[in-house]
């Protein structure tokens, strides 16, 4: 919102204060303050001349030749555009080498053939107004050669206020407010609102019927006669432009300005087209239509609430007119609404319609309904000033009988020196409270608060409230700090944060994998290309794009499709990814009624061609697991839960008898619907069911003073048997003595039937209490030879 | 005899390092030269022994000097040659070191999340899918409060939504856990708006949530100021104004004064006494402080990153440049 400086300097002394200052200071108590413009500025190069001739242009139908006198004794040859420009207005000029506002530079030149020097200004070109239909005419006092400025004064500093920070204070949507809080701030009372003209204890009214009490605590209406429509006074002009205001004529502006003074919207209806029988002010019914002011027709619904003449609608309540009850050109008589909507009424009415007017952005703040009848009062005073003739006809129909009891909340001085940490002094307390028009009585210790009315709408309801209006007039700045005093204890852990966290460094650290953030909304051609299309979704009803309205259930999806971005982007070979995140299961529901989250870390990895990274996956994830303390197996099928794996090539993880997850290959069907090479792999862990399984607990193993004996094996086997079938078979030979079986080569060529394969171990034996001898190897081998078949094995080469 | 020391001292003086351990064993070896005419002196006449073996051993440590110095000079010649390093190319790359990257979210969270724990703080999470409860009712915006439009909501087919803030979290752990408290809660949040390289509808925040008996504006003053100083690095000036957010009372934000002015950059506030009462607290007998910070904004601070959408797009090309692992 645009406060002017000029205007807030109606109400309160502002002298020895810049902008600046006040800029500043509501930016520390009471609002955040955006910046300041200046309106009205860079016009000192303008000066005041006289139209001493005016003739028609020869070469141009729509362009005046001029003389005009800017004092110095000379009269100079300016053409001009406007279509009012006449002999004998007093204007404003600029000559050529000076410059306008926006470091607009005015030169000599030639308009169709005739010298121009400079420029008769009209009040867009002089910062004064968005759009001007023609040159500013001076009044005839103003004096020839004069400095324009020292004619009009209007220079004037905006401040620019942030909405977001006054959300909570309806009194603070006019410049009354602002002054108010400007006056606590600098102990300058602001001058009161003044008091009715008088008002007419008869003549015409019209009967006002609130429907519910709740939607409409307060309807105030007027009938006002001989009204004049004329322009407002130039000074009025220019505080509505320096806040972005466009004036009309006075019977507009008036109801903007008390607006923009005391924050409360106000309605004149064209008291010709309102219906005798009165205003009913009554909730809509379902299907009924009505034309507002801006020439749409609205379709209503029944919380929309309405004022009504003759059971038809004049005006959305709140937000804004109807276009057939508009004040129209020859309207000389008004009916003026000043009244009171309940805020979430009004809010739901402009959402829903998409409406949002001064009017409703007030509205929906809690508005004070005292202010309505200062409002009320205020606009007649003004147009009895500024339209003379112009008066209420007859009294203000108020049937609500609205009346303020004062709200009092208890501050008590204990509480407020404990949530400040300081302790202001009780003068000063009060002092602050007073100054801010609440009402101050001691209670021993502690001080009983009256709200003003314009504070009990919304923002002062409890002792808090107070304890805030304090802290901020003291300044939270001038609050000493003080460190926190705890006892020393080490916070708990959450250990599911932890656990992802070490997975998440192992898997950058020693398994070279990107860590990837992706949304948790997967497009619907990722879910279809992954065959999960007929799994449950959370849907969102308003996505950011249609096709993103499914929330993602697993991981691994949206990390193929973070693959197939990165294969088209560049020509690496390999590419490896992890993502920590979460997937949505609708169909299980949490305590709260909430879709059960599952949170796991998954790994995609690719390789253009060559060897598929399964196995290095495979081993990747193992040496995860146990570097984080959660070993696991990886032997078994894990099936087809997840229909983007390979149903074949995918194991499950298992700790004991608890699955924790799979790694495998992708399906070939999916990979060929994302164009992703079959050589991809990927992991899915699923850290709540790593976490119901025990962490191994890390045990010291003695190290033998014996020298550990290898002894290199290899067996043929067929192309199908499993490498971990074969190396538990040597484990179980070697007993006791096993220190390790690690497989170095499985071989198929030279001296290897078809279909088979030689698969080549080094069992490392070894023994706490002694060397091992040769006959310990030839008892180990001589297991290994006649066991082998019992593994569909053969002992094809051995030795150490 | 002395004619072949010349030759001998001709030898050593010309002798390369391989030609000299040749040396080594043609002179003083079993069968070498000098050996042999060291034990020749037994064979002469026993009136001669006595001056020929003089003669002999003088001339065998004249020629040992002179090999010594000669190895000194030729391992002194070596050292130079080795530490002059004429050939070192020390831009030649060696072989490629596979390795990962976290994601600068995780990056900046962790430490951030080290530096609260080191402080007393748990780290804490909950449900990034929402109820209107835990979202707004709970901290004080109730249905139609225009601080919800501020907070466009994703809204889901069964009525609940996805979290506008880390805010929820607050009820949660007050619910589950007893005072003192002191939390933090980084987490993933969303808000329905229409992506641009500043504004995205997945975005991180960081709550942070301490309640205790006696927890006053002083104590919030002093343990974000710290916390500023430490997460920017830097001794700062910071200034605390008025704020508005329902869940607090009173609330404030913190600026920090930079070269461009003063920065928006810590939202806080004392815990309103309702929202103590939603987490099953007395507000009577606890008070205590709250404050978010928009995750993202820090992480773009740190690096510089002026498009946020890069974030979320999983492009290695951005992904591969964070290779720190923190601070």
């Amino acid at each position: 919102m645009k406060i002017s400086m000029r205007w807030l300097s109606r109400y309160i002394d502002l002298s020895g204060i810049t902008a600046e200052q006040v800029h500043d200071d509501l930016t520390m108590s009471t609002a955040e303050v955006e910046g300041i413009e200046v309106f009205g500025g860079e016009l000192d190069d303008v000066v005041i001349g006289h139209v001493v001739e005016r003739e028609k242009h020869p070469d141009a139908d729509k362009l005046s030749v001029t003389k005009v006198d800017v004092g110095d004794g000379e009269l100079r040859q300016i053409v001009c555009g406007a279509p009012n420009v006449a002999a004998d207005q007093k204007v404003a000029v600029i000559q050529p080498g000076k410059k306008l506002p926006g470091n607009f530079k005015i030169k000599k030149t030639k308009i169709r053939g005739l010298e121009s020097l400079g420029m008769i200004c009209s009040e867009s070109e002089l910062g004064l107004s968005d759009e001007s239909d023609g040159i500013l005419v001076l009044d005839e006092n103003a004096q020839i050669g004069k400095r324009f400025v020292d004619h009009v004064d209007v220079l004037d500093h905006v401040l620019e206020i942030d909405n977001k920070s006054i959300n909570h204070r309806p009194d603070l949507w006019g410049h009354y407010g602002i002054a108010r809080e400007l006056g606590a701030m600098y102990g300058r009372k602001p001058k009161k609102i003044d008091r009715p003209v008088k008002i007419p204890t008869d003549g015409p009214s019209l009967d006002i019927v609130i429907d519910d009490a709740a939607a409409c605590p307060r309807y105030l209406g007027v009938v006002i006669r001989d009204v004049k429509i004329q322009p407002s006074p130039d000074w009025m002009r220019y505080l509505l432009s320096a806040v972005g205001q466009r004036s009309i004529d006075l019977s507009v502006d008036l109801t903007n300005f008390v607006m923009l003074e005391l924050g409360q919207p106000m309605h004149a209806f064209d008291l010709r087209k309102l219906d005798d029988s009165g205003i009913r002010v009554r909730f809509a019914k379902s299907g009924e239509t009505m034309n507002t002011l801006d020439g749409q027709e609205r379709k209503l619904q029944d919380s929309d609430l309405l004022i009504t003449s003759g059971d038809r609608p004049v005006a959305l309540a709140g937000v804004m007119g109807g276009e057939d009850s508009a004040v129209a050109e020859d309207t000389t008589d008004l009916f003026l609404e000043s009244a009171n909507f309940h805020p979430a009424t009004i809010r739901r009415t402009s959402t829903r319609l998409g409406l949002r007017t001064d009017s409703s952005a007030r509205f929906e703040k809690s508005l004070d309904p005292a202010n309505a009848e200062l409002a009320a009062h205020r606009f007649l005073t003004l147009l009895g000033e500024l339209c003379p003739g112009a008066r209420a006809a007859g009294p203000i129909v108020d049937p609500a009988e609205w009346r303020y009891e004062p709200k009092r909340v208890g501050l008590r001085r204990e509480r407020l020196d404990l949530k400040l940490g300081h302790e202001i002094d009780d003068p000063k307390v009060t002092e602050i409270l007073e100054s801010l028009e609440f009402d101050v009585q001691r209670d021993g210790a502690d001080f009983d608060v009256g709200v003003p009315s314009f504070r009990a709408t919304k923002d002062v309801s409890i002792e808090d409230d107070l304890i805030e209006e304090v802290g901020r007039m003291f300044r939270y700045d001038n609050i000493p700090e003080q460190p926190l005093v705890s006892a020393i204890v080490p916070p708990p852990r959450e250990p599911e944060l932890y656990l992802v966290r070490q997975m998440l460094r192992v898997g950058a650290s020693d398994l070279g994998t990107h860590e990837v953030y992706n949304y948790s909304f997967i497009p619907d051609a990722i879910v279809e290309a992954c065959g999960d299309g007929e799994s449950p979704h959370t849907i969102v009803t308003n996505p950011v794009a249609p096709e993103n309205a499914k929330m993602r259930r697993h991981v691994a999806p949206s990390l193929l499709a973070s693959l197939v971005l990165n294969l088209e982007q560049h020509a690496d070979d390999e590419i490896r990814l992890m993502e920590d995140g979460r997937g949505y299961h609708p169909e299980t529901r949490d305590r709260d009624g909430l879709p059960h989250e599952v949170r796991e870390v998954a790994f995609a990895w690719t390789r253009r061609s060559g060897a598929h990274p399964y196995a290095e996956l495979r081993s990747a994830v193992e040496t995860l697991l146990e570097r984080v303390a959660f070993p696991a197996t990886m032997t078994e099928s894990f099936g087809t839960t997840m229909s983007w794996m390979h149903p074949g090539k995918t194991v499950r993880i298992d700790r004991g008898e608890h699955p924790i997850g799979c790694v495998g290959a992708v399906h070939p069907q999916v990979a060929q619907r994302l164009k992703l090479p079959l050589t991809t792999a990927v992991a899915t862990l699923d850290i709540r069911a790593m976490l119901r399984t025990e962490r191994r607990d890390l045990r010291y193993d003695p190290i033998s003073p014996y020298p550990p004996q290898p002894v290199d094996v290899a067996l043929l086997v067929e192309t199908s048997t499993q490498v971990g079938t074969i190396a538990e078979f040597l484990r179980t030979c070697g007993k006791k003595l096993v220190r390790s079986v690690e497989l170095f080569e499985v071989y198929t060529g030279e001296g290897v039937p078809n279909g088979k394969k030689s698969l080549n171990f080094t069992v490392t034996l070894g023994a706490m209490d002694r060397t091992l001898s040769a006959k310990d190897e030839e008892k180990f081998l001589g297991r290994v030879r006649d066991g082998a078949s019992e593994v569909g094995a053969e002992l094809r080469d051995a030795g150490s | 005899m002395d004619h072949r020391k010349d030759e001998w001292l001709a030898a050593i003086a010309a002798a390369d390092d391989s030609r000299l351990r040749e040396l080594d064993g043609e002179l003083f070896g079993k069968s070498g030269d000098l050996t042999a005419l060291v034990k020749g002196v037994a064979q002469l006449p026993k009136e001669e022994r006595r001056d020929a073996g003089r003669a002999a051993n003088q001339l065998k440590a004249e020629i040992q000097a002179a090999y010594d110095a000669r190895r000194q000079e030729l391992a002194d010649a070596a050292l130079a040659a080795e530490l002059a390093a004429p050939d070192f190319d020390p831009t030649e790359p060696g072989p490629k070191h596979s390795r990962g990257t976290l994601h600068p979210i995780t990056v900046v969270r962790d430490e951030l999340v080290d530096l609260f724990t080191s402080m007393g703080f748990t780290w804490q999470d909950g449900p990034e899918v929402e109820s209107d409860f835990f979202n707004f009712e709970a901290l004080n915006i109730p249905a139609d409060h225009p601080a919800r439009d501020s907070q466009d909501t994703f809204w889901l087919d069964d009525g609940n939504l996805l979290r506008t803030h880390t805010s929820p979290v607050q009820i949660r752990t007050m619910q589950r856990m007893k005072p003192p408290l002191k939390v933090i809660v980084p987490g993933r949040c969303f808000r329905q708006e229409t992506v641009d390289a500043t504004h995205e509808h997945t975005f991180y925040q960081m709550e942070g949530l301490v309640v205790d008996k006696g927890v006053s504006t002083a104590n919030l003053l002093h343990t974000m100021k710290t916390c500023l100083r430490e997460i920017l690095r830097r001794d700062l000036v910071v200034r605390c104004r008025p704020g508005f957010f329902p869940f607090v009372e009173p609330g404030f934000e913190l600026d920090v004064k930079t070269e461009r002015g003063w920065m928006e950059i810590l939202p806080c506030g004392m815990v309103h006494p309702r929202v103590l009462q939603a987490g099953g607290i007395d507000p009577e007998e606890y008070t205590g402080f709250a404050f978010g910070m928009g995750l993202t904004r820090v992480v773009m601070l740190r690096y510089g990153i002026d498009d946020i959408r890069t974030l979320s797009g999983g492009d290695l090309r951005f992904l591969r440049q964070f290779e720190e692992v923190g601070r």
